[in-house]
């Protein structure tokens, strides 16, 4: 048995491998439970969601939510970014406003979002605005709060020393806050992704016309688990090269971390 | 020593805090001293005796209640890039920037002509011995290394003062004696008027030209002392009848200082919570 040793340290160093075994388990479950165990109406195998999604893409209007949803989601999170990374730093760079206006972005990011849905509506209309809106309301706390976070954890002796040799008010921006505040910038970003998916989701299943969320309903009222699941894989196959391009970006960006 | 005065310290008194405020702190008071190019003067007291304090004031870091600060015959009023460099008690290297990348961003910051930040910067890392560590983050250095790099930093920028706050009271003793014994040959290569904070009446002896002792809060210059020996020292001087003579001087002067403040910050239950510039150790 001097093989198990070996396979232990293979495992240790790639963790990659475990993952990918909880994965396949997890299918595997899935698969079995679906095909012998569950009511076909209400649950289809992977493997049959995995054949029938080609078919799924040609029903029309699909290709055209996704379109929509997709481009719903990248403005909503641009949006998030861009108004995120101003507010916080707004308020994070000075002691005075962040504890003047911090307890407030806190209330708003602790208030569940979700009760004012009918609200967005009714400002934004049933179109992608309401969607995008809901999104950025979504999206943009956890960005605020990150980078109010960062800023404020810089140690002040990295500003002191920056002063004394001279660097002026945008020069400390540029070359100490604001390189100091990228990896808290980073997570901000992908919480705010996945606020903003949530958010963009949520207001297309409450009230919808055109985008995914229209479909699911549809999909769902008429029991057709494939197609539904097959839309649902396709939205989450979106959100992991969304989140991957952001993490890449930060590796890039915090390679001094190590 | 040339003799020609670069830091000229006249009655100079700072508080902390607002007189009828009860964290009212005076931490220095009525202190005047004269720095001459290319001396080094070391200041060494108790905590809390105003050290950090008076050097932030000439740093132009703190700006004195009363009293005034002339540095190279101008008046201090804020952070003198141009005159006047720092080595601070904390790593503040940037640590997002190599080695390089810091000791460049110190003269980008300074306004030093981009064709010649190159070029100092390759100098004065070669002068503290890490030319080959250049391209390291300071996250990948000992304790040691870092100091020296933000060594290198300060003396890239070629300005007439070195101002240096504790900067090897984070290391170890050996790492500490070894670093001593390299800026005491550095200096012997430069006219810098160097003010030097220290807790260690060895380092003080070892590197000073004069030693200035302060007395307890509210601080002031209690005594100067002459260590009159050229530099570059070697190990030697440690171990010489003078070098203990002068260190056994120093623990006299200081013993009091030092139990009159224990026994203050004692009864003030602990030691003072002042706001200063660089780090808690005023």
């Amino acid at each position: 048995m001097r093989r198990w040793p070996a396979i232990k340290r293979y495992m240790l160093r790639h963790p990659g491998v475990a993952r990918l075994g909880v994965v396949i388990v997890l299918f595997v479950i899935w698969e079995i439970a679906a095909r012998w165990f569950i009511d076909p109406l209400f649950m289809s195998p992977p493997s049959s969601v995995l054949v029938s999604l080609p078919q799924m893409f040609e029903i029309s209007g699909v290709p055209g939510a996704l379109r929509i949803t997709f481009w719903e989601l990248a403005v909503a999170f641009a949006m998030s970014v861009a108004i995120g990374l101003a507010v916080g730093l707004a308020v994070g760079l000075q002691p005075f406003s962040r504890r003047s206006f911090m307890p407030i972005v806190l209330l708003l990011y602790g208030t569940p979002q979700v009760t004012i849905l009918p609200l967005f509506i009714l400002f934004f209309g049933i179109g992608p605005a309401s969607k995008i809106a809901f999104g950025v309301s979504h999206g943009i706390f956890p960005i605020i709060v990150t980078i109010v976070a960062g800023v404020q954890n810089l140690k002040p002796i990295l500003l002191t020393s920056a002063k004394s040799m001279g660097a002026n008010r945008w020069q400390a921006f540029r070359y100490v806050i604001f390189p100091h505040m990228i990896p808290s910038f980073f997570t901000g970003m992908r919480l705010g992704m996945t606020g903003v998916l949530l958010g963009v989701l949520l207001a297309e299943l409450y009230v919808s016309t055109a985008g995914i969320g229209y479909f699911t309903t549809l999909f769902t009222q008429n029991f057709e688990p494939d197609n539904l699941l097959g839309l649902i894989a396709t939205l989450a196959a979106m959100a992991i090269i969304l989140n991957e391009l952001v993490r890449r970006a930060e590796n890039h960006f915090a390679r001094w971390r190590d | 020593m040339t003799g020609e005065v670069a830091i000229r310290v006249r009655d100079v008194s700072h508080h902390f805090g607002e007189e009828d405020d009860a964290r009212h702190v005076r931490a220095l008071l009525d202190t005047s001293i004269d720095v001459a190019r290319g001396e080094l003067l070391c200041l060494i007291g108790p905590s809390g005796c105003g050290k950090s304090t008076l050097l932030n004031v000439v740093g132009g870091l703190l700006e004195p209640t009363t009293g005034t600060v002339e540095v190279a015959g101008k008046p201090v009023r804020g952070p003198m890039p141009a005159d006047i460099a720092y080595v601070f008690q904390e790593n503040a290297l940037f640590p997002w920037n190599t080695v390089f990348e810091n000791v460049m961003l110190g003269m980008l910051f300074q306004g030093v002509p981009k064709a010649e930040r190159d070029d100092r910067a390759r100098r004065s890392l070669e002068a503290v011995g890490l030319a080959e560590f250049s391209d390291h983050y300071p996250a990948q250095l000992s304790g040691g290394m870092r100091q020296r790099a933000a060594l290198a930093r300060a003396l890239s920028l070629e300005t007439g003062i070195l101002l240096m706050d504790e900067p090897f009271g984070a290391l170890d003793e050996q790492t500490r004696m070894i670093l001593g014994e390299d800026l005491s040959v550095l200096l012997s290569r430069t006219d810098k008027a160097i003010v030097f904070v220290t807790h260690s009446l060895g380092e003080a002896v070892f590197l000073a030209d004069r030693v200035a002792v302060f007395s307890a809060r509210p601080g002031t210059i209690k005594q100067v002392i002459s260590v009159d020996e050229p530099h570059p020292r070697n190990p030697e001087f440690v171990t010489s009848a003078k070098f203990t003579a002068l260190r056994n001087q120093l623990y006299s002067l200081l013993h009091d200082e030092i139990r009159k403040a224990m026994s203050e910050s004692a009864m003030r239950g602990g030691a003072g919570h002042r706001g200063s510039v660089a780090g808690d150790s005023a």
